[in-house]
């Protein structure tokens, strides 16, 4: 299997002029950027912004990504680069930010950080999509929920996974959809039916 | 939604499926925006259980990028131009360059004789009145058997001092008979250029 032959494709179709498959590309990794630039700038507002800034500085240089690297690193190096420009440009230090900090402390320095900036609303359906998913997770069958952990948390590929869990690669694949499946209906709910729906889900 | 697409969609997600595989499923992630939302749902899911706190999951920034790039041209209005200039120029271009270089070495050359002529001027003036000076009393005389030929004018141009001078400080750069023939050609013409007093023998060099 290539690695990243997925995002290679839907760059390959960003550069014949489908701004869809960039959407797509933007949607994977939106998450990750803001996260990456919350080392440097204070607020998940300002972050935002900066990963904006650095999808479409990425986008405009598109026609000059040949697939050396992985879409994802070359996009890294971009949103570094957006970020440093930024702090620079205003001026501010950046946030000295531990990664490997336990999640309780990551968890309470971050909340901390986002009522200063963030409204109600926001940090509430934010909570509310936190909260859907992590039910879900809790409600998936062992071997569900071990494949999707494993996939994500700790980034291991199918075949690493049908090791660890003795399988074929075939039933990881399967396992991991499954999972997916079952969190993506309840987040769907939560997303259709708007604040609040995720109490009465849970 | 077609349970088989949906396990495609997540294994590209995770850079698992077949690359052939991913062509496909990418055209139709690009278009269908039910897909998309749900390729979105997959990062918020993935988000969630890395704990990416400091992320607003209900961020709009998709919406917001893709409204910025929707004032954009599309990437292929910039690269395809590059791609279609090339082919449209090749068929005129090397017969422009060609006419155009042949054009200015024409001019080269015709410039440079002219320089070599005007710089010699005086030497060839000396010489050309002996040269016509032996050729007339032959010319002249009643039925010549023989007569020495006149030294066409290009001939008589002889290399100038400065110029021997440079062939033989950078001799080491120029073929040896070249090297003899300018060398051998300004030897000849010193005795002209002092004065012109055997005109005959001058001739014949210049003759052979």
């Amino acid at each position: 299997m290539s690695a990243d032959a997925s995002d290679l494709s839907l760059v390959r179709r960003v550069q014949r002029g489908d701004k869809g498959a960039f959407d797509a590309l933007v949607l994977k990794y939106q998450h990750k950027l803001v996260k990456l630039v919350m080392r440097y700038v204070r607020n998940p507002a300002e972050a935002e912004d900066i990963a904006q800034e650095a999808f479409i500085k990425a986008y405009r240089a598109l026609p000059q990504f040949r697939g050396d690297s992985a879409f994802y690193t070359w996009l890294y190096r971009i949103a570094i680069n957006t970020a440093k420009n930024a702090v620079v440009s205003r001026d501010r230090s950046p946030v000295e930010y531990d990664l490997d900090r336990n999640n309780n402390d990551e968890s309470y320095d971050m909340q901390g950080r986002m009522k200063d900036s963030e409204t109600p609303e926001g940090l509430v359906l934010t909570d509310e999509i936190r909260s859907t998913v992590n039910a879900a997770i809790d409600a998936l069958p062992e071997d569900l929920r071990t494949a999707i952990v494993l996939r994500e948390l700790e980034g291991l590929s199918y075949e690493e996974i049908a090791a660890a869990m003795d399988c074929p690669v075939g039933t990881v694949r399967s396992r991991i959809f499954r999972a997916r499946e079952a969190i993506d209906r309840r987040l769907r709910e939560v997303f259709e039916g708007g604040l609040g729906r995720a109490e009465e889900l849970g | 939604m077609n349970e088989e697409l949906d396990s495609q969609l997540s294994a590209m997600f995770d850079d698992e499926l077949p690359p052939a595989e991913c062509e496909l499923l990418a055209r139709r992630l690009s278009r269908d925006e039910n897909l998309k939302a749900r390729w979105g749902r997959y990062a918020i899911v993935g988000a969630v259980i890395r704990a990416e706190r400091g992320v607003r999951l209900n961020a709009p920034l998709a919406g917001r990028v893709n409204a910025v790039l929707l004032a954009e041209p599309a990437l292929a209005a910039h690269t395809a131009p590059r791609d279609l200039r090339r082919p449209r120029l090749h068929w005129w271009q090397p017969l422009a360059g060609a006419a155009v270089a042949a054009g200015v070495a024409t001019l080269s050359i015709m410039w440079l004789r002219t320089q070599s002529l005007n710089a010699d001027a005086p030497l060839v003036a000396r010489t050309t009145p002996a040269a016509s000076m032996s050729a007339v009393p032959a010319a002249a005389g009643p039925a010549a058997s023989y007569v020495v030929p006149l030294p066409k004018p290009a001939s008589v141009v002889v290399p100038s001092t400065e110029l021997a001078n440079y062939v033989v400080a950078h001799s080491m750069f120029s073929p040896p008979v070249a090297r003899r023939n300018l060398l051998s050609a300004f030897m000849v013409s010193e005795p002209a250029a002092a004065g012109a007093e055997e005109p005959q023998s001058d001739a014949k060099a210049f003759a052979q």
